[in-house]
């Protein structure tokens, strides 16, 4: 049984979010969820903002709202690495829809393309940190 | 010699620049305590990150061109604008924390020319305004707590200048903690991503990583183009922390020195001020005894 895990440490910002063994492990990227079990091959990945699930050994599946970054997997090692990662728990649901309603007001003034994209992206991450606090009701 | 009343002035007043700078040692002291847990927390990312970036960069194709990786050689190298980050701290009192780096961002400053300087902390930029060395006005950020919201604005607008072809090339100057007593003082490019200059990235590979090929889903440019920025906002959020850390310490340590050294100036003045005062007893004794004496050898004759 050993062998189909896979050693994994999910690395945010402001703390080391996982770090141990894993049955499998989806993460969303450009082109949707992508899965990653044991002895994958070598790989780098860009992560959207979106929702995270990892197998756990025993079997259990924790999902995690992580915020960009980015995947690498070589021998059988996985390190995630992203600017934010939280578990449904920890989300602050008034923050984040604080930080929508914001975002949304700042992208519909006219504004500098910089300013556009940090907008965007803030908006992202509340979408999914709410979407994820109760399923689909922002979609 | 000083007069008794000098002496206990000069003692007052060294006991009043005391009270600052130990409550200055104490505001610093639990400053440092939650600069240090930022730090901790963060480093693993920190490191981490830079060694992703140095393993992306090895593992490129052949040949792979990238914004990023564009060294602009259109440009002569003269004429290149360099942008500089200089983080500095919002507050002077830090030993030489503040002054370490702005010696280094003038030295790279007097390098070349068409400089473009974006200034974090308000020491740093009054320095520079003080010298008539042009800063960008817009470029308002504080020192103090570093968040990430502040790593992404400065992301974005580096990238936005670099973009749009207003710098070529940029480089952040911040100071590491190497350990919990020692600081460093580092200059790091971040745009473009520099190949040559690999030793920078190599440093945080551990030795006996094999080469291996990589796969980049979906295409090698994808992974770059998200990847690159959030390396960008990682590393700026990651000296932000590093260079406050190592502030609160200088400011720490400096406090802690202006302690000792004024309580060591007390001691020595309150001894003054005895042996002053002991000398003048001395002397009144000497002189009413003297004019006793004058008066009774006056009366005996």
């Amino acid at each position: 049984m050993a062998d189909t895990f896979f050693s994994l440490k999910i690395i945010a910002t402001n703390k080391v979010f996982y770090d141990g063994k894993a049955l499998q492990l989806i993460v969303p990227t450009l082109d949707g969820g992508y899965g990653i079990m044991a002895h994958h091959e070598e790989l780098l990945l860009a992560v959207e903002v979106g929702e995270l699930d990892v197998q756990k050994t025993d079997g259990s599946w924790e999902r995690v709202a992580v915020g960009n970054g980015s995947v690498q997997v070589a021998h059988n090692r996985v390190i995630v690495l992203v600017d934010t990662a939280e578990t449904p728990e920890e989300i602050d649901k008034r923050r984040a829809e604080e930080a929508m309603e914001r975002a949304k007001e700042q992208l519909r003034q006219k504004k500098s393309v910089g300013e556009y994209r940090i907008a965007q992206a803030s908006l992202a991450r509340a979408l999914s940190r709410l979407r994820m606090k109760d399923k689909g009701r922002y979609l | 010699m000083a007069t008794t009343r000098e002496i206990r002035d000069r003692i007052n007043s060294i006991g009043d620049t005391l009270k600052i700078t130990n409550a200055m040692y104490l505001i610093s002291s639990t400053k440092l305590r939650k600069a240090k847990k930022a730090l901790l927390d963060t480093e693993p990312y920190f490191y981490s990150i830079q060694s992703l970036m140095a393993r992306l960069i090895r593992h490129l194709p052949e040949g792979f061109s990238h914004p990023y990786l564009d060294f602009r050689t259109d440009i002569e190298k003269s004429q290149l604008r360099r942008g500089y980050i200089a983080v500095t701290a919002d507050k002077g009192l830090a030993g030489a924390y503040n002054h370490n780096v702005l010696k280094l961002v003038e030295e790279k400053l007097a390098e070349h020319s068409n400089n473009m300087l974006f200034v974090v902390g308000e020491v740093g930029r009054q320095y520079f305004e003080q010298r008539g060395i042009p800063i960008d006005e817009q470029f308002h950020y504080t020192a103090q707590n570093p968040s990430l919201h502040r790593s992404r604005m400065i992301t974005a607008r580096m990238l936005d200048l670099y973009f749009r072809r207003e710098i070529d090339e940029v480089y952040i100057v911040y100071t590491r903690m190497k350990n919990s007593l020692q600081m460093e003082t580092e200059i790091v490019q971040l745009l473009p991503l520099n190949k040559l200059n690999r030793e920078t990235f190599d440093k945080a590979v551990s030795a006996g990583v094999t080469q291996q090929d990589f796969r980049m889903e979906p295409s090698p440019k994808a992974v770059i183009d998200n990847i690159v920025p959030n390396y960008l906002d990682g590393f700026i959020y990651g000296a932000l922390v590093e260079s406050f850390c190592c502030e609160q310490n200088a400011r720490m340590m400096a406090m802690d020195a202006a302690n000792k050294n004024g309580q060591q100036m007390k001691h020595d003045l309150s001894v003054e001020y005895n042996r002053v005062r002991q000398g003048q007893i001395t002397q009144e004794i000497t002189e009413i005894c003297a004019g006793a004496r004058a008066q009774r050898s006056g009366q005996g004759s």
